[in-house]
């Protein structure tokens, strides 16, 4: 058995994916919390969002905090037990995009990436500053855009509700 | 032409920060490290924000891009943090043969297939083998430099994915530094966080996270930081507000090999570098 305490009210979704994790491995020690620079300024509580996934109280689909932390991987670096909680809350952060919980921030980026193939924009002061610099035109070609299509179709950023 | 290395720029440099791609180049041509761009390349992807959307359309994009690279038969060389850990760990993830099948059987749609031959380097790592030869070209040592090491979060984390530096006290950087001249007046022996990674979540906790590091810098009498992460850059140059000056690895580099500061962009630094 992987996970302690399942609730059987926790979504299907997060039944599926999280038992794939140790989470049992979880003593609350703390040491996720400790080294977290986003929890020593009042951001995400790694250890209790540990907690409650194994039990199964996250309500996927309202927790804002699961999107403050800046996947510094300290805290996977720094717990003993192997529970990785970093992945963990990517995890549960893949999950709660599929139920519309994702900053808008996000989700701006993620159509950018599929309309252009990069994360940022491409401006004005882009292109004066490649030239001025002696550097060639940016341009993502045709055929990577298109095969960047089809992954996104046959994945789960193709289900992630992106309009706000 | 081909070359030794697949250059991987990203995004961020190549859009945000042109004079950094610049320097970059004048470093790798200088050291003579041959390299080309990767063919279709797009973003790695990005591995805070997008690939906590959709983990298994980051592992295929990725997978795409290091398909590629093994079919030229190069490794990949990237300039950023981000594209660094997000393509190593990629190929960490793929080493799974369950993974490996579920990701090919989409990457055959686009006629590809993921094998696992061609690894994934850090300008960082690939500069700090080259000691003799990076001492020989210094022409304009930068001693007028106490600097603050920030390697940055991906450099060392996850380190079962890593390869660069130890977890704790890595040192590549300061090395680097010591080599052009100048001297290290703080080394992060936990490599701490910019903030970066909630900035436009929450800009409150990014700047408090950001003046963290920034004080314990200037604490310790450091007159520029040091990075070799575009996105720590940003955070420093643009964000900070305490005015410490920042240099990306590659724009240390040049200077001391003599480039002129116009000619690298020195003077689209918000933050003002005096050189």
């Amino acid at each position: 058995m992987k996970i302690s305490v399942m609730d059987p009210s926790l979504p299907g979704a997060l039944q599926k994916i999280l038992p794939e994790m140790d989470l049992w491995k979880c003593h609350q020690c703390g040491q996720c919390s400790g080294v977290c620079p986003s929890f020593q300024h009042g951001g995400i509580r790694t250890r209790e969002i540990i907690e409650r996934a194994s039990v199964g109280a996250l309500e996927l689909s309202k927790d804002s905090s699961i999107w403050l932390c800046m996947m510094c991987q300290g805290c996977t670096e720094r717990c003993q037990l192997g529970v990785d909680p970093a992945t963990v809350i990517t995890l549960i952060r893949n999950l709660a995009a599929e139920a519309g919980n994702r900053p808008d921030h996000f989700a701006e980026e993620a159509k950018l990436f599929i309309d252009t193939g990069l994360s940022f924009p491409k401006t004005g002061l882009t292109k004066k500053l490649r030239k001025e610099m002696g550097l060639n035109e940016l341009e993502v070609d045709r055929s990577s855009l298109e095969d960047l299509k089809v992954i996104v179709e046959k994945t789960r950023l193709g289900r992630v509700k992106l309009e706000r | 032409m081909s070359g030794e290395f697949y250059l991987f720029r990203g995004c961020l440099i190549p859009t945000r920060l042109p004079f950094l791609e610049r320097s970059s180049l004048f470093v790798l041509d200088k050291l003579g490290i041959r390299h080309e761009p990767l063919p279709g390349a797009t973003c790695c992807v990005e591995p805070i924000g997008l690939r906590s959307l959709a983990l298994d359309t980051w592992l295929v994009t990725a997978a795409r891009m290091l398909s590629i690279a093994e079919r030229g038969g190069k490794d990949i060389l990237t300039l950023c943090n981000g594209c660094y850990v997000s393509l190593k760990e990629a190929r960490h993830v793929l080493e799974s043969k369950e993974e490996r099948d579920r990701v090919n059987s989409i990457l055959d749609e686009v006629g590809m297939e993921y094998k696992g031959t061609a690894d994934v380097h850090h300008l960082c790592g690939t500069l700090k083998d080259m000691e003799s030869r990076i001492r020989s070209f210094v022409v304009s040592p930068q001693e007028n430099l106490r600097v603050a090491v920030h390697p940055g979060c991906h450099i060392v984390r996850p380190s079962a994915v890593t390869s660069i530096d130890p977890r704790f006290s890595p040192h590549v950087l300061s090395d680097i530094a010591k080599w052009v001249g100048s001297e290290v007046a703080y080394s992060e022996d936990w490599p701490k966080c910019c903030g970066g990674g909630i900035s436009g979540i929450s800009d409150e906790i990014s700047a408090g996270v950001l003046e963290d590091s920034v004080k314990e810098f200037k604490g310790a009498g450091a007159n520029t930081i040091i990075t070799p992460c575009p996105f720590c850059f940003v955070q420093f140059d643009i964000k900070q507000k305490e005015g410490l000056p920042v240099l990306y690895i590659s724009e240390l580099l040049a200077l001391a090999f003599g480039a002129a500061p116009e000619s690298i962009g020195m003077k689209y630094h918000r933050t003002k570098v005096v050189v």
